[in-house]
């Protein structure tokens, strides 16, 4: 088993660092053969690439870190406006501005060396070609020790539909990239499809290693006055405390529905919702837009849901995963 | 890099400045002695009624209490919440956010150009200049709104000794017209333009800014721009309050700005 955030882990069997071992309660999970100190991690997007949220806290108190969407060239982005107020959340069509993969492994990667956390680099793309050539880049950065792929983004080579949208292309993509990269790849799936479970066994039929979801959901609004879309981009996706409900929803749905641990994404704001998502089932939880209203969130979950736990008498977190006592 | 911090803080002080303007005074916020004018933090509500932040203007700084003041002009959701709160009541500030304006060289005149409740910034500037043993002669204060009313603060302004040019677009108080017109006019003086003499700082809404941003270019004159944009974040993971540049791409508003050099924009 290999512990996030120590390079050497891979070459030595398993040291586990002290804090990571027999605290009590237990917060460390176990996903696709890596222990996280915690469940508690950040969604692509909503932390940049770890450098600005290290100014608030200390960024070692994650469990692991979902880096922002790059792609292979670097992207600018939309015009503003990018983002949209709303009530219980917000909209944004951003435009997965990034750095590209080439200055995202010579610049920000080096940045998340010292922190024993584990680094996940969410990899978006517009083609086949393009997540195989960014993931196989990746291959040789150690510190990348697991791939997010954004499976929402607009296929241009099937006329724009996402590739998200079906079961057969999401398990192409995915076991393509199995292929090129050789730790886990955690597909993330889009909440704007019929059947989630149809998307997430084809995620799993093609190597998936873990599942994550939701990314965001599509919506639009409108200025009255202009009589124009909120956005530059007319639409964008929704995100924030509206779409907990939908986000567990479909966590529920997908853990019932495949083999491999499910990551809960979506509207999580705070302690209560994170252990939502795990007793529907989900083995950690990333945190989004919450961290814009209270960045320091990930250390006050940490120690809330060590009182949870203490309180419930459970020696540890994953205790909760999946158990929910449905009706 | 310098912590940002995520701090309670309580009301401690609120003055009225008429026509729904509202001087607040919070603390104590542990970083407030490392504070500087043009910097910003962003305001947190247990239940807020809006659903980001909000994002105000430094105005001030007591080091000795650790305490921060902002003024605020009530206009929607947020500010309403900010007026509404009772002494000793709390919010949650981040910050201190941005980066802040870089001052003038002592000898040079800085002319400081508010529109409507874009002068907080602007006047902690000239207060912090003064106390830096800055000439209070060497600063004008261009204030330009639609009518009088729209001038507010206006006696701490005087106070400070500085040269007061404010504008009316009515002509209610001071010169009738754009405060800009003001600045094109003081520039247009023989011998003050592109002479060095002169640094602009400008802070108000777009067409201000825009104006300002010609200005300085025409007369060849450095100047700083303070921006405003709706914030999610406030400090730079959301990529959400971008502005274009006129070296293409855009800059983050909260991280890179809010204090841009004049012709760097595509406004
Ligand atoms: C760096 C920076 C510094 C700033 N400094 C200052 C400062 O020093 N002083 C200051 O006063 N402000 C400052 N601002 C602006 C401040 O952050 C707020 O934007 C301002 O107070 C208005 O916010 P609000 O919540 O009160 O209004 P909002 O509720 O956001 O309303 C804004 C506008 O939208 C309209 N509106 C209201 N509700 C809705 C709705 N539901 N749907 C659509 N439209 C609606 C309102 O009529 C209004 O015209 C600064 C901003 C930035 C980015
Ligand atoms: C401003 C913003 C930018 C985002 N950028 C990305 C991105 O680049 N890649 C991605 O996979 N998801 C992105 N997301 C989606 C989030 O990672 C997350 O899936 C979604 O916001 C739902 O979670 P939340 O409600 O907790 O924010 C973004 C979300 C927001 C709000
Ligand atoms: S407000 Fe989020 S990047 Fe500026």
């Amino acid at each position: 088993m290999n512990s996030p955030g120590m390079t050497s882990a891979r070459t030595k069997p398993a040291p586990l660092n002290k804090k990571d071992t027999r605290e009590t309660p237990d917060l460390s999970v176990e996903i696709a053969g890596y222990r996280f100190k915690n469940p508690i991690w950040t969604a692509s997007g909503t932390c940049g690439y770890g450098e600005e949220l290290d100014t608030v806290f200390d960024l070692n108190r994650l469990g692991a870190i979902v880096t922002k969407s790059i792609t292979r060239q670097p992207r600018p982005g939309h015009p503003p406006p990018r983002c949209s107020e709303e009530s219980g959340g917000m909209l944004n069509a951003i435009g997965l501005a990034n750095v590209g993969v080439d200055n995202y492994i010579a610049e920000k990667l080096s940045f998340l060396d010292g922190y024993r956390i584990g680094v996940i680099v969410n990899v978006a793309g517009f083609s086949f070609q393009e997540y195989i050539e960014v993931c196989s880049m990746l291959a040789d950065c150690p510190r990348a020790d697991m791939i997010e792929l954004n499976i929402s983004c607009p296929n241009i080579s099937s006329g724009g539909i996402e590739f998200g949208d079906n079961a057969k292309e999401v398990e192409r993509v995915v076991s393509a990239v199995k292929k090129v990269f050789p730790r886990p790849i955690i597909p993330k799936l889009s909440p704007n499809v019929t059947d989630i479970a149809e998307i997430a066994r084809g995620a799993e039929a093609g190597g998936a290693d873990a599942i994550s979801l939701i990314n965001t959901l599509i919506g639009m609004t409108v200025n009255i006055e202009t009589r124009r879309p909120t956005l530059s981009n007319n639409r964008g996706g929704l995100s924030g405390p509206a779409i907990k409900p939908i986000a567990l929803s479909m966590v529920n749905r997908v853990y019932e529905s495949v083999r491999v641990p499910v990551i809960g994404i979506g509207g999580a704001m705070n302690c209560r919702d994170v252990i939502e998502f795990m007793l529907c089932g989900a083995s950690a939880v990333q945190l989004g837009t919450a961290l814009f209203l209270q960045p320091d969130l990930p250390v006050i979950v940490e120690r809330e849901l060590k009182k949870y736990l203490k309180k419930q008498k459970l020696d540890t977190v994953t205790e909760l995963i999946g158990k929910l006592e449905k009706y | 890099m310098k912590p940002i911090i995520s701090h309670e803080v309580f009301l401690t002080s609120r003055r009225d400045l008429k026509n729904d303007h509202l001087l607040l005074g919070f603390g104590p916020f542990p970083g407030a002695a490392s504070i500087k004018p043009g910097q910003f933090v962003h305001i947190g509500f247990r239940n807020p009624l809006a659903f980001y932040r909000r994002a105000f203007s430094i105005a001030g700084v007591n080091t000795v209490k650790r305490e921060i003041e902002i003024i605020l002009k009530v206009i929607g959701r947020g500010s309403y919440q900010l007026s509404q709160l009772r002494a000793g009541e709390g919010v949650n500030f981040l910050g201190p956010l941005g980066n802040p304006f870089v001052l003038p060289g002592k000898r040079q005149t800085a002319l400081m150009v508010a529109g409507g409740v874009g002068y907080p910034p602007l006047l902690f500037l000239a207060m912090h200049m003064i106390e830096r043993g800055y000439d209070p002669k060497n600063i004008v204060f261009f204030y330009g709104g639609r009518s009088s009313e729209d001038i507010v603060d206006r006696a701490r302004i005087r106070k400070l000794g500085v040269r007061f040019l404010p504008a009316t677009q009515n002509g209610s108080f001071g010169e009738r017209g754009m405060i800009t017109a003001l600045l094109k006019r003081f520039l247009s003086t023989p011998g003050t333009a592109g002479s060095g003499e002169n640094v602009i700082f400008a802070c108000g809404p777009e067409g201000l800014l825009e104006a300002v941003d010609r200005i300085a270019a025409e007369f060849e004159t450095p100047g700083q721009l303070a921006l405003e944009a709706p914030m999610p974040c406030g400090f730079g993971i959301c990529l959400g309050c971008v502005v274009p540049l006129k070296s293409g791409g855009f800059a983050r508003v909260c991280k890179e700005g809010p204090v841009f050099d004049t012709g760097t924009l595509a406004l």
